[in-house]
């Protein structure tokens, strides 16, 4: 009798955020699910499941390019977002007293809109952008360089640039919480600086860069403004696929398969990842 | 306690009418859900006159966006596509049948854009047409002189990275028909939709970006990035009023195409049939075409329209030389939905260099 009535009172308690966890995520992924089953004719949805989308996601060499190729730019992302925020979160983390000014100043882009950011890099990397601009004055180029828009490596810098602060403050934490006295104990058994970095910091932060790595890559993988402001032809991403399987090409059963597999992909890679990390972590402590 | 009460529910009251429907700026009843701009009260100064205000605006980016988000539940007045998205709003029973007895203008407007498909669906009216324009290859003549320019010339290794084409398959597939001779572009054969993917093929080495609005072409061409480009006379309106020397090739033998955009009832429309009418005669009235003319530098529909402004701006504009368009020019109209789909899979293919 007791136990029933502290079942019910569970479940009475979690009720709430079942709810709110069924409608808002649940549910929408099962609407994707069962749409992916489905086919599109024109205008009308024809509700006879079939594996068809599957099928044709799957033997088009295009969708696994531009799978693949998210994947690459994304990775190439988290990479070069978590070696640049280390530094930063190690400064804020152990060298300076002004840690909430520091902090502070690293969120200030994030006080305008993401889109804007986008396009201040436009701005910036233009044909008669600020850099193009400031290198013809100079004199060091006749003609405006017209690799730095349009292409894979536009999306990196700016994805980059825009989720830096995503990657430094969960890494930043994982510095905070480390016990100082460790640090010195390291010191005291005889480590140099680096080794103790090597031996004690960074095993002791790698949380911290897995989480950071995951937040950064999996939304990046999915990222739909960037590369269809910056990416020009060289650097579409899935999503643009998926964006016109739901607007020109009006095929939202195609488009529910792709995000589906998107996801799936991005799960995976995620997976991998966590299982690698894992294993580096271990060894090097 | 009951003084607070009241203070909370006065401030949810207001927060939630802050938060509610943004886009609707004040206005009378009627709704339309149209692109940005067109919002312009010169366009409808009869029905200011008549009903006081201006009606409510909601906007899209393109006719896709605006097709998804009506049959996703968004409901309004009167929407404005162009005329070869028509077919598929019928189909999708997103838009009623146009009583052409009860507009004023009917019989003055241009029968060239009138009676053309898109505009009737059926043997019914469901469009009416409001403003027309080119899409052309736009150039800098300061580069390329009147002889050389050809669609062809896109294809031309010497302008590598100094093109751009609109990211909507359809679209370029009306410039590659034109480029590659294609009769019926709506209806292509097997061997002339190849022939027109063999030709985006061969420029896409070529192509700067795939432009999505017209406002990164017009910077590109003003700014040298890219010397030709496939656009709206918008842009080259854009770039003769910056000074910057480009036109758009309006040699029909060459290759231009017309569009004609209009406004539709939509069978969600919650306001009196009288009203939308009221609307509908304002957007083409004589008047109103005079304004579009003068400000914006489109073609209206209504004939009269054309009489009423300044012959030299007439030519300038190019609009003297209209039934030579009319004859000519590729229209617009609504692609056959298995040709679409094929279009809209090859391109994806071509921007991704397959």
């Amino acid at each position: 009798m007791q136990l029933r009535t502290e079942a019910s009172k569970g479940m009475a308690l979690s009720a709430p955020a079942s709810l709110y966890v069924g409608l808002l995520v649940a549910a929408p992924l099962g609407i994707l699910v069962v749409y992916s089953f489905w086919t599109q004719s024109y205008v009308d949805i024809n509700r006879t499941p079939t594996w068809a989308n599957y099928q044709e996601a799957i033997d088009d060499p295009l969708v696994r390019f531009l799978m693949l190729r998210s994947i690459a730019i994304a990775g190439c992302v988290t990479i070069a977002t978590v070696l640049l925020a280390y530094p930063i979160a190690y400064y804020i983390a152990f060298r300076t007293q002004k840690k909430t000014l520091w902090l502070l100043l690293i969120t200030i882009p994030f006080w305008s809109s993401y889109l804007l950011r986008v396009f201040s890099w436009k701005l910036i990397l233009g044909f008669n952008g600020v850099l193009n601009s400031a290198l013809l004055s100079l004199g060091l180029i006749s003609e405006p360089l017209t690799f730095l828009l349009y292409n894979e490596f536009a999306v990196v810098l700016t994805l980059a640039h825009a989720w830096a602060p995503f990657a430094i403050l969960p890494i930043y934490v994982s510095l905070q919480k480390i016990d100082r006295s460790l640090l010195e104990a390291a010191t005291d058994l005889g480590a140099g600086k680096i080794e103790s970095f090597i031996r004690v910091t960074l095993p002791l932060t790698m949380p911290g860069i897995v989480a950071a790595s995951l937040i950064i890559f999996i939304p990046t993988v999915g990222d739909y403004v960037t590369p269809s402001l910056v990416g020009g032809s060289d650097g579409k991403m899935i999503a643009n696929l998926i964006q016109v399987q739901f607007g020109a090409a009006n095929n939202w059963p195609l488009g529910a398969t792709l995000s589906l597999i998107a996801m799936l992909s991005v799960g995976f890679v995620s997976i991998v990842f966590v299982l690698v990390m894992r294993g580096v972590g271990e060894r090097i402590r | 306690m009951k003084h607070k009460t009241r203070t909370l529910l006065i401030s949810a009251g207001i927060a939630s009418l802050m938060c509610s429907a943004p886009a609707f700026a004040q206005g009378s009843d009627l709704t339309v859900f149209d692109w940005s701009g067109y919002e312009d009260k010169g366009f409808f100064g009869s029905y200011i006159e008549k009903h006081g205000s201006a009606p409510s605006y909601s906007f899209f980016g393109s006719v896709d966006e605006a097709f998804t988000k009506l049959r996703s539940g968004f409901s309004a007045d009167l929407a404005h596509p162009c005329t070869d998205a028509t077919k598929k709003w019928v189909a999708a029973d997103l838009i009623k049948p146009i009583d052409a007895s009860r507009l004023e203008n009917w019989d003055k407007l241009l029968p060239e854009i009138k009676d053309i498909d898109g505009i009737m669906v059926d043997g019914e009216v469901y469009m009416v047409p409001f403003e027309w324009g080119n899409t052309g290859l736009i150039y800098r003549t300061d580069m390329i002189t009147d002889d050389e320019i050809s669609l062809q010339l896109l294809a031309d290794p010497k302008y590598q990275g100094k093109i751009a084409v609109p990211d909507a398959g359809p679209s370029a597939y009306a410039m590659a028909a034109l480029a590659t001779g294609v009769k019926d572009y709506t209806n292509m054969t097997d061997e002339e939709f190849k022939n027109a993917s063999d030709y985006l093929r061969s420029i896409h080495p070529n192509v700067r970006f795939y432009w999505t609005d017209a406002g990164q072409l017009d910077q590109a061409i003003a700014s040298k990035e890219v010397v030709m480009g496939w656009g709206w006379n918008q842009s080259e309106l854009n770039l003769i009023w910056n000074k910057t020397p480009a036109i758009m090739m309006k040699d029909v033998d060459k290759g231009i195409a017309t569009w004609v955009c209009g406004y539709v009832h939509l069978k969600s429309s919650k306001q009196s049939d009288d009203q939308v009418y009221d609307m509908l005669n304002a957007l083409t009235s004589k008047a109103s075409g005079k304004y579009i003319i003068e400000s914006w530098g489109y073609a209206h529909s209504n004939s009269e329209a054309f009489d009423a402004v300044d012959p030299e701006l007439i030519k300038s504009y190019g609009f003297d030389k209209a039934d030579e368009f009319f004859e000519g020019s590729l229209f617009f109209n609504a692609v056959d939905p298995k040709l679409e789909a094929k279009m809209l899979k090859e391109f994806e293919r071509i921007k991704a260099g397959f």
